[in-house]
């Protein structure tokens, strides 16, 4: 591009590209929570953070403890079983990625770990719980489940899509 | 256009350019900035800041902007809004026509995008899907809030779509999200620029419109876990849940006393949650609310009477503010030949009058996502 400012930009020689559905994705090097997220993953394990003060687990990666602000945490691998607490089926590719997909089902799926924590001492009757996006599949995790398979309450466990020989991509499938 | 727009609000209010000392916008890295649109009108400003930010944001500059006059920052601001929504930006990143869409994905969009999850009709399926769950609310209810505000654009010459709609027109269009979107239950994509003038009530009163005064504001007000608020159960909560406690204290009312309403209406669903979690209706009968004729012209509180985001077009929320203040001033711009004058039919058929009979107080109750709101009261 000739520009000037090209050199003044992030090296990006660290950064790790997984393809997938011709989507690549990039953990760049400041980003090394989602770098030890799919790398996790590529072991098979799914994995959420666990706060090294108080213990609690966090749904979504942060950089912070929700319940008690510390800074320090580690991986915790979970059981990746669960139940669909939300869902939707998109019918409109919304990217031509998934056009090979459409209807494709996403699903929130509440894992089966530190469910309904009351939060804020229960003033706002709020619970928190482990809830994670992914796209529900068949024994063949690169294939969408049936729509009429996909309902509110269905058990779950997650499973896995090889990008590379580092990374992973967690999906859920049906379970007993 | 965002020039075009502040011109033309400028002249609305009877004020000359250089009175604008202030100007207030926000944007999704879709818009000119003030410095730009000050440069057009030759407007040299004491104030201003384009905020990023997304739906919801218009009530809560309406606030910001009470506060830099209040502050003595500035006298006069101009709040406004430009995008190309269906042109160039559309919501969500998915591409507009001739464009490419994009394929690297980074951050947080790692969470979501691998899983063909971006566009805004499916952050927020999620909450529809689990309110459909457990409060049995229907398509058909759903399709209701359409049909009602496409009955309201019908009598707006500057709506994007006039036609009016049934239920099954609703039902028949094809799918874009399943449960809660069919085609219809969306809003429409729309390239607009829109303005909303803040002044003083000193000032006001002296210049060419009656005055609508600013009862209260809340924005923009969130839940627990915003950035991930699936985390947070009821996840069926919109968080006017916390704002309308500081809208009706402030302002000194209760639901039951205001008598129009704007919702940001990016889909159907929307309103349904709003009216909610604002008290207009028990949690859970949201969807009772809008099939039982309240928010029609001629019902108990009418709804975006300009006929919405669903209609008239999206404009990320500023035209729902703007048409309660042509209400409040009794100047919705109807066919009725004397509307500019406050002389209105009140016959709500098509083509007719649009304007609420001796309107006194209006409320208009923004949305990001089900995690965030703004909200804002206001009389004549």
């Amino acid at each position: 591009m000739g520009n000037a400012v090209d050199d003044e930009r992030p090296d990006h020689s660290e950064v790790t590209v997984g393809e997938y559905k011709s989507l690549q994705l990039v953990v760049l090097p400041t980003d090394s929570e989602h770098r030890g997220y799919f790398e996790e993953a590529r072991q098979h394990r799914l994995v959420v953070q666990r706060c090294a003060a108080c213990g609690m687990l966090r749904g979504a990666i942060g950089a912070a403890c929700p319940f008690c602000t510390s800074l320090d945490w580690s991986w915790q691998p979970v059981s990746g079983r669960g139940v669909i607490y939300s869902y939707q089926i998109v019918t409109q590719a919304v990217h031509p990625a998934f056009a090979d997909w459409v209807p494709y089902p996403v699903v929130l799926v509440e894992l089966d770990e530190q469910r309904d924590v009351v939060w804020n001492r229960g003033l706002e009757d709020e619970s928190v719980s482990l809830r994670v996006i992914a796209n529900l599949v068949t024994s063949d995790p690169t294939v969408p489940e049936a729509e009429e398979n996909v309902a509110i309450g269905k058990r779950v466990e997650v499973c896995f899509v090889d990008l590379d020989d580092t990374t992973a991509l967690p999906q859920f499938r049906l379970s007993d | 256009m965002g020039a075009e727009a502040v011109r033309n609000a400028i002249a609305d209010a009877g004020l000359a350019p250089e009175d604008v000392d202030g100007m207030l916008s926000y944007h999704a890295n879709d818009s000119t900035n003030a410095m730009a649109l000050s440069q057009d009108l030759g407007v040299r400003l004491d104030f201003f800041m384009d905020c990023s930010g997304g739906g919801s944001s218009t009530e809560a500059l309406v606030g910001l902007a009470i506060g830099a006059i209040e502050a003595g920052m500035c006298h006069t601001v101009a709040i406004f809004r430009s995008m190309n929504g269906y042109s160039e930006a559309r919501m969500g990143g998915s591409q507009a026509a001739g464009r490419a869409a994009p394929s690297v994905v980074a951050g947080g969009a790692l969470d979501s995008m691998p899983y063909g999850y971006m566009t805004p009709a499916q952050m927020f399926q999620f909450t529809f899907a689990r309110h459909m769950h457990e409060y049995g609310t229907t398509n058909e209810q759903l399709a209701r809030v359409k049909v009602a505000h496409s009955n309201h654009a019908s009598n707006n010459p500057k709506a994007y779509y006039k036609s009016r709609l049934t239920v099954d027109d609703v039902l028949n269009s094809r799918w874009i999200v399943k449960p809660a979107c069919h085609l219809l239950d969306c809003c429409v994509e729309t390239d607009n620029a829109t303005c909303i003038i803040v002044t003083s009530a000193d000032r006001a009163r002296h210049l060419r419109q009656r005055p609508i005064y600013i009862m209260s504001v809340a924005g923009r007000v969130m839940k627990p876990f915003a950035a991930m608020h699936y985390q947070c159960s009821p996840i069926t909560r919109q968080a006017g849940y916390y704002a309308q406690r500081i809208v009706f204290r402030n302002a000194g009312v209760e639901p039951d006393d205001i008598q129009l309403t704007g919702c940001y209406d990016a889909f159907t669903f929307t309103p349904v949650l709003l009216f909610e979690a604002y008290g207009f209706c028990p949690v859970g009968e949201g969807g009772q609310y809008v099939s039982s004729g309240t928010i029609d012209l001629g019902g108990r509180r009418p709804n975006n009477t300009s006929g919405g985001h669903l209609c008239e077009g999206y404009t990320h929320g500023m035209n729902m503010v703007i048409e309660n203040v042509r209400q409040l001033r009794h100047q919705a711009d109807d066919s009725c030949p004397g509307w500019a004058h406050g002389e209105h039919s009140y016959d709500y058929r098509e083509g007719g009058c649009r304007q609420v009979q001796d309107v006194e107080l209006a409320m208009n109750m923004g949305w990001g996502t089900p995690s965030m709101t703004s909200a804002l009261i206001i009389r004549r």
